[in-house]
C-alpha cells in the first residue's frame, strides 16, 4: 500500500511543484511586462519633455521676433547654445509669425491676394456686420496691358462694371477694391439687419424688401389702439447700411406728425433698424 | 519564492503622473503659440524632438531646413504683397488660445502696426463656433489704442467701434483717413515748395494749417485750415476753410468787403475747381496784388 500512497504524495508534490513553477513563471512574465511598461513610459516622458523644450524655446524666440520685428541670429544664439537646433528654431518661429500675420491681415478685412496661373491675381475680401464675420467674396483679375475681371462671386446687383470704370482699375486698383469693399460690407450689413428683424421682432410684419436690401417696408402696430403704421426705409446710398429716407404712414393721419413719431423717424435715420425697433418697443411706440 | 512587484507598480504610477503633468504642460505651451502644423512645420517639430531624444528621424535636418526656408520666402512675399495692397502694415501679432474644443475655438489676438504714419494697437477675442456645419466667427472685447495725435479727436468713433466689435470698419476708416492725410500733406508741401516766400506750414507738413503771408504786408495773412472729421459711422469728411486776418486800418480801406467775403468766395471756388486749383487761384491773386 506504500506505493500508491507514495504515488499520490508524489503526484501531489509534483502538482505543488508545477504550481510553484507556474507562479514563478507568471511572476517573471509579470516583471517583464512591468519593465516593458516602464520603458515605454520613460520613452514617452522623454519625448514629451523634449517637445516641451522645443515649444518653450520656440515661444521665446517668437516673442523676441515680435519685439524686434526682424529675425536676428545673435539674439537667438544668446538664447540657445547656438547649435543647429537654434537655427531650425528660428526658422520655425519665423514660419509661425508669418502665418499669424497673414491670417491677421485677413481678419482685419484685408484683401487676400493670391497669384494665379498665368498673368493674374485672385483677390478675396472678408465682410462683416459689426462683430460678426459674413461672406468672403472673391474676384479673379487678369493683369496685362488691360486689367480686367475674369471671374467673381460678387452679387449681380453690385454695380461692378460701373465701379471698374469709375474708380479706374488701371491706375488705382486699391481705390477700386476699397469702394467695392464698402459696397459689399454695406450690403451684407443691411441683409444682416433684416435677419435680426426676422429673428427678434416677431410682432413686426415684413411687407416688402429686395435682394439688394435697399428698400424695406415694415408694418408696425401701435399698442392699445391697434393702429397699423407703415414704415418705409430707403437706402439710396449703397455704401451705407443706414437709410437715407424714412417715411411713416398710418390711417391715423395725425400720428406721423406727432412729436413721438417725428422722434422715431429721426431715430430710424441714425440707428440700425433692428436697434431702432428695440428702442421703439421700450418707449411704448410699438407692440 | 515570492518576488515583490510593488516597486515596479509604484514606479509606473509615478511615471504616469509625471506624463499627465507633462501632457498638460505641452497643451498649455501649444495654446500659447499657435502652431499651424502643416507638413514642414510638423516635420521640423518631430525632428527637433527626435534629436533631443536621440531617436531616428525620417527626414534629414538639412532637407527640413531647406523646405522651411522655401516656405518662409513664399510667405514673406505674400506678406509684402498683402501689406502693399491693403495699405495697412502689421508689425506684430500674438495669438493666445483661450478655449478649444471640437466645436469651438476662442483666441485672443494682439496686433500692432501702422497705416502710413498712424500707429495702432488692437486687441480682441475671436470666437469660431461651429453651428450646423457652418462656422460662425465673431469679435468680442475689442480694444483699440491709437497713438497718432491726428486721430485723438475721434474717441466717439473709436468707442462706438469698440462697443460694436466692428474691427473691419475701424481698419477701413483709418485707411481712408490716412489716405486723406497723405493727400493733404502732398498738397501743402507742393505749395510750400512752389511758393516758399509766401507760404509757410507753422505746424509742419502734417498739420491742418497752411499760412499765406506777404512780406510786404505785415499783419495780413490768409490761413487755409484743412481738417478731417470722422463721423460716428466711420465716414471721413474733409473740411477746408479760409480764415483771413487783417489790421483794423486795412479793413476800413477794404470798401468792397473783399476780405470779409473771401471765406465764402473760397467755398464756391472749392466746389467748382477742387482743392488744388482753388489754393493755386488764391495764391495767384495774392501775388498779383503785391
Amino acid at each position: 500500500m506504500e506505493e500508491p500512497r507514495k504515488d499520490v504524495l508524489g503526484h501531489l508534490a509534483m502538482l505543488e511543484m508545477k504550481v510553484n513553477h507556474f507562479a514563478v513563471k507568471q511572476q517573471v512574465s509579470c516583471e517583464k511586462e512591468h519593465k516593458a511598461t516602464i520603458q515605454a513610459l520613460l520613452t514617452k516622458r522623454d519625448q514629451l519633455k523634449s517637445e516641451i523644450k522645443t515649444t518653450t524655446s520656440l515661444q521665446k524666440i517668437r516673442t523676441l521676433l515680435d519685439k524686434t520685428g526682424v529675425p536676428c541670429q545673435r539674439d537667438v544664439d544668446d538664447l540657445d547654445d547656438g547649435s543647429e537646433n537654434s537655427q531650425l528654431l528660428l526658422l520655425m518661429a519665423r514660419h509661425t509669425q508669418l502665418k499669424d500675420l497673414l491670417y491677421a491681415h485677413h481678419l482685419i478685412g484685408g484683401y487676400d491676394v493670391l497669384l494665379t496661373e498665368g498673368k493674374g491675381v485672385c483677390v478675396s475680401m472678408a465682410t462683416a456686420y459689426e462683430s460678426l464675420y459674413l461672406e468672403t467674396y472673391n474676384l479673379e483679375v487678369k493683369l496685362g496691358p488691360k486689367i480686367r475681371i475674369s471671374r467673381h462671386n460678387i452679387p449681380p446687383f453690385i454695380p461692378l462694371e460701373m465701379l471698374v470704370k469709375q474708380e479706374n482699375l488701371q491706375t488705382d486698383f486699391s481705390a477700386f477694391l476699397d469702394t467695392l469693399s464698402q459696397y459689399l460690407n454695406a450690403y451684407v450689413g443691411r441683409r444682416q439687419q433684416l435677419n435680426f428683424i426676422k429673428e427678434n421682432h416677431k410682432s413686426v410684419q415684413l411687407m416688402e424688401t429686395n435682394a439688394f436690401c435697399t428698400i424695406l417696408v415694415l408694418m408696425l402696430t401701435v399698442p392699445g389702439k391697434d393702429i397699423a403704421v407703415l414704415c418705409t426705409l430707403e437706402y439710396n446710398n449703397h455704401k451705407r447700411c443706414l437709410p437715407t429716407r424714412v417715411k411713416i404712414e398710418s390711417k391715423d393721419t395725425v400720428l406721423p406728425s406727432s412729436p413721438q413719431w417725428r422722434k422715431n423717424q429721426a431715430l430710424f435715420l441714425e440707428t440700425p433698424v433692428h436697434r431702432a425697433l428695440v428702442t421703439l418697443k421700450k418707449t411704448g411706440s410699438i407692440v | 519564492m515570492n518576488m515583490n512587484l510593488e516597486p515596479y507598480e509604484a514606479h509606473i504610477k509615478v511615471l504616469q503622473e509625471e506624463i499627465a503633468a507633462l501632457q498638460s504642460q505641452k497643451e498649455k505651451n501649444e495654446r500659447e503659440i499657435t502652431m499651424h502644423l502643416g507638413g514642414s512645420m510638423k516635420n521640423a517639430l518631430l525632428t527637433m524632438a527626435g534629436i533631443e531624444t536621440g531617436a531616428e528621424t525620417r527626414k534629414s535636418l538639412m532637407e527640413i531646413k531647406a523646405q522651411l526656408m522655401t516656405e518662409i520666402e513664399e510667405l514673406e512675399e505674400d506678406l509684402v504683397r498683402q501689406t502693399k495692397m491693403n495699405g495697412i502694415a502689421l508689425i506684430s501679432c500674438s495669438v493666445k488660445t483661450l478655449e478649444k474644443s471640437s466645436s469651438k475655438l476662442v483666441q485672443q489676438y494682439r496686433l500692432a502696426g501702422h497705416c502710413s504714419s498712424l500707429n495702432y494697437q488692437v486687441e480682441f477675442v475671436l470666437s469660431d463656433v461651429q453651428v450646423d456645419a457652418m462656422s460662425e466667427r465673431m469679435i468680442t472685447d475689442l480694444n483699440i489704442i491709437m497713438e497718432a495725435t491726428e486721430f485723438k479727436d475721434f474717441s466717439t468713433f473709436v468707442s462706438r467701434v469698440e462697443d460694436n466689435g466692428d474691427l473691419l470698419l475701424f481698419f477701413r476708416t483709418i485707411r481712408r483717413f490716412s489716405d486723406m492725410c497723405e493727400d493733404r500733406r502732398r498738397t501743402f508741401q507742393h505749395f510750400q515748395e512752389k511758393y516758399p516766400d509766401v507760404i509757410s506750414l507753422p505746424g509742419g507738413c502734417r498739420s491742418e494749417v497752411m499760412l499765406i503771408q506777404v512780406p510786404k504786408l505785415p499783419g495780413c495773412s490768409l490761413t487755409i485750415s484743412w481738417a478731417l472729421e470722422v463721423t460716428d459711422v466711420g465716414e471721413v469728411i474733409p473740411k477746408i476753410d479760409l480764415v483771413t486776418k487783417m489790421p483794423e486800418k486795412a479793413l476800413q480801406m477794404d470798401t468792397r468787403k473783399v476780405m470779409d467775403n473771401a471765406p465764402e468766395s473760397f467755398q464756391s471756388l472749392l466746389k467748382i475747381l477742387g482743392v488744388e486749383a482753388s489754393i493755386e487761384a488764391l495764391v495767384q491773386s495774392v501775388l498779383l496784388n503785391m
